[in-house]
C-alpha cells in the first residue's frame, strides 16, 4: 500500500513539470540555463559575424571548435583577406596565427580590451572564465515576455571577491526551454554597457538554441554586432591535443 | 630747420662722452635684441620648414574626421584629376597624395608602434623629395678602422671623425659640416672619409612593394637593406592588416622624433595592406610661401574645387596646434626677455637725459633770456634726442646685419651633449638665423618710441623754465 502510494505520488508529481518549475529558485534557473548553454562537452560551430557601424558593415565567417570551457580554436574562412587566420584559446591565454606574415602571436594583456576582429566583442569576452552561476548572486525580479516567449527576469549581482567585468546583469531566461534570451550588462557604477539579445530559436543537432545573437553597445550609437549560428554539432570526438599551436597552422 | 640740425649736431658733440655712452647703450640693446630675435625666429623657421615641407605640407586635404580620429576608416577616394585641379591653383608648388596611418612594426623580437606613410614616389619628388634624404654615408667603427689602416689620414682628422661615430648623413656637405675640418683639409681628406663611410641605399619604384625605414628606427629594429619587416595593424573598415615588406632603403628624417618612427611605402602597397583600394588619407600641398594670406587664399580656392563633401582643406597650423603653441610659447618668453632688455635700456637713456637737463639748465636759461624762442629750443632738443637714438640704432643694426647674414648661410651646428638634448626634444640641432624681416624694422620702431618717451621730460622742463631761476642755478 505504501509503495503504491509512493508510486502514485511520484506519478502525480512527475506529471506536473510546470508546477515543479514554478518553484525553482533564481540560482537553479540560472544553473539550468547555463547548463543548456555550456553543458555539452564539445562542439563544432559554423558562424558568421556581421559588424555594423554607422557608415559601413562587414561580415566575417568562421568555424569554431571547442572543448569544455577551457579550449577553443577559431578559423576565419571569409573574407578572403582574413581567411586562414586562427585563434587559439587555452584556459586564460590566447594566441593568434596569421598565415600572411607567418607569425604566431600571444595576445598581450594590453590587447584584451580590444575588439575581436574589429567587432564589439572584446578579446576578454571570449576569454573570460567567470561563471554566471558561481560569481553572481541571483534574484527573480519578475516575468516578462521576449517576443512570444515568457521569461524569468533575473537580476544577478557580482559577488565581492569575483573577478568579473560587470557590476550586475539582468537576464531574461525563457521559461519553457531555459534559454538566455536577453542580457543587459551593467558596469560597477550601474551604467548599462551593452545589451545582448538572442532570437531565431531553432532546433540544431537535437537541441533548441537561439541562432541569432545581437550585441548592442549602449555608448556607441549605430554600432552593432550580429552573430548567426549556421551549423552546430555537439559532442564531437575531439581531444585536448586538438587545441595546439601546431594545429592552428594546419586546421582547415 | 637746417640751422636747428646744425646746432643739435654740434650740441651732441660738445659733450662727447655723454653722447657716446647713451648711443652705446642703445647700440647694445638693438644689437642683442636683433641677434637674439633672429636666432629665435630662425630656429622656428627651421623647425617649421623641416616639418612642413618635408612632412605635412602647408595645406592638407583630409576627410573631415581624420584630424580628430586619424584612422584609415576616415580616408577618401582619390583620383589623379583632383591632384591635377589643385596643382592648377595659383601659388601651389606641388601636390602629393599620402596615406598615413599607424601600425606595429616587428623584426626579430623587436616591435614598435610606427607611422606608416605611403607616397607616390613620382609625385613625391616634387613635394618632400625623400630620395634626397636617403642615408649615403655612415660613420661606423669599421669605417674608422679602414681609415686608420690607410695611414693617410692624420691623427687630428681621425679624432674629429671619431667624434661623429654612429652618425649617418644624407649628403657630403652635411658630413663636412658635422666633421668640421678646415677648407683645405676638406678637399684633402673628405673624399677618403666618404669612400670608407659610403653605404649603398635604394629608393622605391612606382609600384614597389617594399618600404623605406627611417634611420633611427632601422637601428632599433636592427634591419638593413634587403631585410624584411613585418607590419601589423588595423585596415579599412575593421579588416585586419598584416604583411611582410622588404626594406629597400634607409632614410634620414630631419625631425628626430619622426626619424625614430617612420616607415615609407608606396600607395598601392599601402592600399593592399590596409585593404583600402583607391583611398588615401590626405593630399599634401606645398605653396610658394607660408604667409597667412597665401595659405588662406589657396585654402579657399582648393575648398571650392573639392566636390567630395566629406573632405576639407586644413592649414599646417590647424593640423599641428601643439607645434604652433610650442613656438608661440617660446616666442612669448623671448619677447618678454627683449622687453626686459629694452626696459633697462630705457631707464639708461632716461637717466642720461635727466642728467643732461640738469647740467644744461643754466644754458637753456641763457638762451631764452637772450631771446631764443622756447619752441626752437624744444625742436633742437628733440632733434638731438633723435640723433642720439638714431646713432645707436643704426650702428646696432649695421653691426648685427653681417652676423645675421653669415649665420643665415652658415648656421651654427650644435654638437655633443647639447645636440643630443635638442634631438631628444625632437628638434634638429641646427641654429640658423632668420633673414631680415619685420622683426628687424621693429627694433627701430621700439627704439624710436623710447627716445620719444624720454624726450617728453626735457620738453616739459623747457616749457616750465623760468629764465631768472635758471640763470641763478
Amino acid at each position: 500500500m505504501k509503495v503504491k502510494l509512493l508510486i502514485f505520488l511520484f506519478f502525480i508529481l512527475g506529471y506536473k513539470p510546470g508546477l515543479y518549475a514554478q518553484n525553482l529558485t533564481a540560482t537553479q534557473i540560472v544553473t539550468k540555463a547555463d547548463e543548456k548553454l555550456n553543458g555539452e562537452k564539445s562542439s563544432f560551430t559554423v558562424m558568421s559575424m556581421t559588424i555594423i557601424r554607422p557608415s559601413w558593415k562587414r561580415t566575417i565567417e568562421f568555424k569554431n571548435w571547442s572543448l569544455g570551457r577551457d579550449y577553443a580554436l577559431t578559423l576565419i574562412t571569409s573574407p578572403a583577406k582574413d581567411a586562414g587566420q586562427t585563434f587559439l584559446k587555452r584556459s586564460a591565454e590566447m594566441w593568434s596565427w596569421n598565415p600572411t606574415i607567418n607569425r604566431l602571436i600571444k595576445l598581450p594583456p594590453s590587447m584584451m580590451s580590444q575588439g575581436w576582429m574589429g567587432s564589439d566583442y572584446t578579446n576578454d569576452d571570449i576569454l573570460k572564465e567567470s561563471s554566471v552561476v558561481k560569481d553572481y548572486t541571483h534574484e527573480i525580479i519578475g516575468e516578462e515576455s521576449i517576443g512570444d516567449r515568457l521569461c524569468y527576469k533575473i537580476k544577478m549581482v557580482a559577488k565581492e571577491d569575483a573577478a568579473v567585468v560587470w557590476g550586475h546583469q539582468i537576464r531574461w531566461i525563457d521559461k519553457k526551454d531555459m534559454l538566455f534570451l536577453k542580457s543587459e550588462l551593467y558596469d560597477e557604477d550601474g551604467y548599462l554597457v551593452r545589451t545582448e539579445t538572442g532570437s531565431g530559436i531553432r532546433e540544431m543537432d537535437g537541441r533548441i538554441i537561439p541562432t541569432l545573437i545581437e550585441l548592442l553597445p549602449s555608448e556607441e550609437k549605430g554600432n552593432k554586432t550580429l552573430i548567426e549560428i549556421k551549423d552546430i554539432k555537439f559532442n564531437i570526438a575531439i581531444g585536448e591535443n586538438y587545441f595546439s599551436q601546431q594545429n592552428m597552422k594546419m586546421v582547415r | 630747420m637746417n640751422e636747428n640740425l646744425k646746432i643739435a649736431w654740434r650740441n651732441l658733440w660738445r659733450n662727447r662722452r655723454r653722447t657716446i655712452i647713451t648711443s652705446a647703450s642703445v647700440f647694445f640693446a638693438v644689437f642683442f635684441a636683433v641677434v637674439m630675435r633672429s636666432y629665435q625666429l630662425g630656429s622656428y623657421d627651421h623647425m617649421i620648414t623641416g616639418f612642413i615641407e618635408s612632412y605635412s605640407g602647408y595645406l592638407q586635404v583630409q576627410h573631415t574626421k581624420f584630424q580628430d580620429n586619424p584612422l584609415i576608416d576616415n580616408s577618401f577616394s582619390y583620383n589623379d584629376s583632383i591632384a591635377m585641379a589643385i596643382s592648377g591653383v595659383g601659388k601651389v608648388v606641388s601636390v602629393a597624395p599620402h596615406i598615413e596611418s599607424f601600425a606595429l612594426v616587428s623584426s626579430g623580437t623587436q616591435t614598435k608602434g610606427v607611422i606608416v606613410l605611403a607616397i607616390d614616389p613620382e609625385k613625391e619628388k616634387k613635394f618632400s623629395n625623400p630620395e634626397n634624404k636617403l642615408v649615403k654615408y655612415r660613420i661606423t667603427g669599421k669605417a674608422i678602422d679602414l681609415l686608420k689602416k690607410s695611414g693617410f689620414i692624420p691623427g687630428y682628422v681621425l679624432e674629429k671623425v671619431e667624434k661623429c661615430m654612429g652618425g649617418s648623413y644624407s649628403s657630403r656637405s652635411r658630413l663636412e659640416l658635422e666633421v668640421g675640418l678646415s677648407a683645405t683639409d676638406n678637399d684633402l681628406y673628405i673624399p677618403y672619409i666618404i669612400k670608407s663611410c659610403e653605404i649603398s641605399n635604394g629608393f622605391l619604384s612606382n609600384e614597389d612593394k617594399g618600404v623605406l625605414v627611417s634611420d633611427k628606427l632601422a637601428g632599433y629594429l636592427m634591419v638593413t637593406i634587403g631585410d624584411s619587416i613585418i607590419l601589423m595593424g588595423q585596415g579599412y573598415h575593421g579588416a585586419s592588416a598584416a604583411g611582410i615588406f622588404p626594406v629597400r632603403g634607409i632614410i634620414k628624417m630631419p625631425i628626430p622624433d619622426i626619424d625614430s618612427r617612420l616607415i615609407i611605402t608606396t600607395i598601392p602597397a599601402a592600399q593592399k595592406f590596409f585593404d583600402s583600394e583607391g583611398m588615401i588619407t590626405s593630399l599634401s600641398v606645398n605653396l610658394t610661401s607660408k604667409s597667412h594670406r597665401t595659405m588662406k587664399e589657396a585654402k579657399n580656392m582648393i575648398n571650392l574645387l573639392l566636390t567630395d563633401k566629406t573632405t576639407v582643406t586644413k592649414t599646417w597650423e590647424e593640423l599641428n596646434p601643439v607645434l604652433v603653441q610650442q613656438i608661440q610659447g617660446d616666442s612669448q618668453s623671448g619677447m618678454a626677455m627683449l622687453g626686459l632688455l629694452y626696459f633697462i635700456i630705457f631707464f639708461g637713456i632716461f637717466g642720461t637725459v635727466l642728467m643732461m637737463v640738469a647740467e644744461r639748465k643754466r644754458e637753456f636759461g641763457v638762451l631764452i633770456a637772450i631771446g631764443m624762442q622756447k619752441r626752437k629750443l624744444k625742436s633742437i632738443i628733440t632733434i638731438e634726442m633723435i640723433m642720439l637714438g638714431g646713432i645707436g640704432l643704426v650702428s646696432g643694426l649695421l653691426a648685427s646685419a653681417p652676423i645675421i647674414m653669415y649665420f643665415y648661410y652658415f648656421p651654427v651646428l650644435l654638437k655633443g651633449d647639447l645636440a643630443k638634448m635638442m634631438e631628444d626634444y625632437g628638434w634638429d640641432a641646427v641654429m640658423p638665423t632668420a633673414w631680415f624681416g619685420p622683426y628687424f624694422y621693429w627694433q627701430a620702431i621700439i627704439v624710436g618710441m623710447m627716445v620719444i618717451l624720454a624726450t617728453i621730460y626735457p620738453l616739459r622742463k623747457i616749457g616750465k623754465l623760468r629764465e631768472i631761476e635758471a640763470l641763478r642755478s
